[in-house]
């Protein structure tokens, strides 16, 4: 017996340690969501307007899962250093249920990622920036999030429209319609602005001299923080799952190995 | 003859307005009195064009283009603001359509104003003397300008799923299985 109860403290050892790594990685979990959530980017509104904002609710499980790995890794080490099979029971049964939460942000976040082309934004953005006439409270909150969404984007990022600057000249738009397209063949935000918010020189923006306007596409400074998030909740947790599966089948054996 | 500027400019053609290069070291010998005009047209009054109609009268006016008048004239100037300095580099341009204040003013009808449609367009310099036609440049290639698709016309095809979504998912639900049969042996 001396030989298998080495065996079970070497067990017991990893269980620990496996543990002690999943209540990190939970904890580091809850603080990248909470980062995610926070949207430093500002750009929640343009997933709000596309009525499908599931990275978000990825996050948020994420969130909640976070803290249930750690508090039930908490568990784990309890439960293996007492070896106690209804505490280990307990936690297995609890981490499965965990483990399908975070299962299923991962899959959310992936899925939705790989919804948003720029196809998505430059619809979105042609027919809802600056659009005046809304159907509803609801669509009006909307247009007006993608609207300073927008602006507040073509200002910081020195970028102008999804792919260039002729996407507005390409299609039509809302835009287009309270603007016309001899005194904005571009919104003035694609201007090189001054310090004080106005275009430094309207007629070259409106020529489209390079240099007086911004000619480059925003669809980088979009996506690229999109995919930081969608990658970051599914790829760490793809991670956090991998190792908690072989934790959870090594407490399995263990369970089945300690004696009543 | 006259042409549109260079491919650099971002706005050199637009859905109401174009840019045309100006009239730099064309007219030589011409008399400091002399007014160059911009004649706009319509491909089919090319043919049949009278320089003697005084610009922004029956016939030229901006406001009636291109329903009665097939053609106007705007953008009057002097040779003096088109110097010949082949040494200059600055941006020398004409942009066709950029008043829209007097589009709809009867009073004004030279007024340099967005054109109504894609066209195609056809435009010549046109210098006068009182209203003598002293001068005058070849007609322009046709220009057509742009035309915008409907936004609704963009596809929101169902971008296929990329590997790494199928790969973590196939992973995860073959690790979740596993576990429940674990659990199942284990029971």
């Amino acid at each position: 017996m001396a030989k298998s109860d080495g065996g079970m403290r070497i067990l017991q050892g990893l269980l620990v340690f496996g543990n002690v790594i999943i209540g990190m990685c939970g904890i580091a979990l809850t603080a990248e969501c909470i980062f995610f959530v926070s949207d430093p980017h500002g750009l929640y509104p343009l997933l709000e307007a596309t009525e499908n904002d599931d990275i978000y609710a990825a996050a948020w499980i994420g969130i909640f899962v976070g803290f249930a790995l750690f508090a039930l890794s908490i568990l784990g080490i309890v439960a293996v250093i007492k070896s106690n099979r209804t505490l280990l029971l307990v936690y297995i049964i609890l981490m499965l249920i965990t483990y399908a939460f975070e299962m299923a942000s991962c899959i959310t976040a992936a899925t939705h990622r790989d919804f948003l082309t720029p196809n998505l934004f430059l619809k979105q953005m042609l027919e809802r920036y600056q659009k005046s006439e809304a159907d509803n409270n609801n669509d009006k909150w909307m247009s007006e999030g993608v609207t300073k969404t927008w602006d507040n984007l073509m200002v910081q990022n020195h970028c102008c429209g999804v792919q260039d600057a002729s996407d507005w000249q390409k299609y039509t738009s809302a835009f287009r319609k309270e603007y016309n397209d001899a005194d904005y063949p571009w919104p003035h935000n694609c201007c090189v602005l001054n310090d004080q918010g106005s275009p430094v020189n309207l007629d070259g923006c409106k020529l489209g001299v390079p240099g007086f306007y911004n000619s480059h596409g925003c669809y980088d400074a979009i996506s690229g923080p999109m995919n930081t998030h969608a990658w970051g909740v599914a790829w760490f947790g793809f991670a956090i799952l991998c190792w908690t599966f072989f934790v959870l089948l090594g407490t399995m054996f263990y369970w089945s190995r300690v004696e009543y | 003859k006259p042409a549109l500027a260079d491919e650099t400019l971002g706005g050199r053609i637009t859905a109401s307005t174009f840019v045309l290069k100006q009239p730099r070291c064309v007219f030589d010998r011409l008399h400091e009195d002399a007014v160059i005009w911009l004649v706009v047209a319509l491909p089919e009054a090319v043919a049949n064009f009278s320089d003697n109609l005084e610009p922004g009268g029956p016939g030229r006016e901006f406001q009636k283009f291109p329903q009665s008048a097939l053609a106007y004239m705007t953008l009057n100037t002097t040779i003096l603001n088109y110097p010949c300095d082949t040494n200059s580099r600055d941006i020398t341009v004409l942009r066709v359509g950029s008043e829209t204040r007097c589009a709809k003013d009867t009073s004004r009808p030279t007024c340099n104003g967005p054109l109504p449609g894609p066209g195609p367009y056809q435009v010549k310099f046109l210098a006068l003397n009182g209203s003598e036609p002293v001068a005058q440049t070849e007609w322009s290639d046709p220009i057509t300008l742009r035309t915008a698709q409907p936004s609704t016309s963009i596809p929101l095809m169902d971008s296929g799923h990329s590997a790494g979504m199928i790969a973590l998912t196939a992973i995860l639900s073959i690790l979740f299985a596993i576990l429940l049969a674990g659990l199942v042996a284990m029971l």
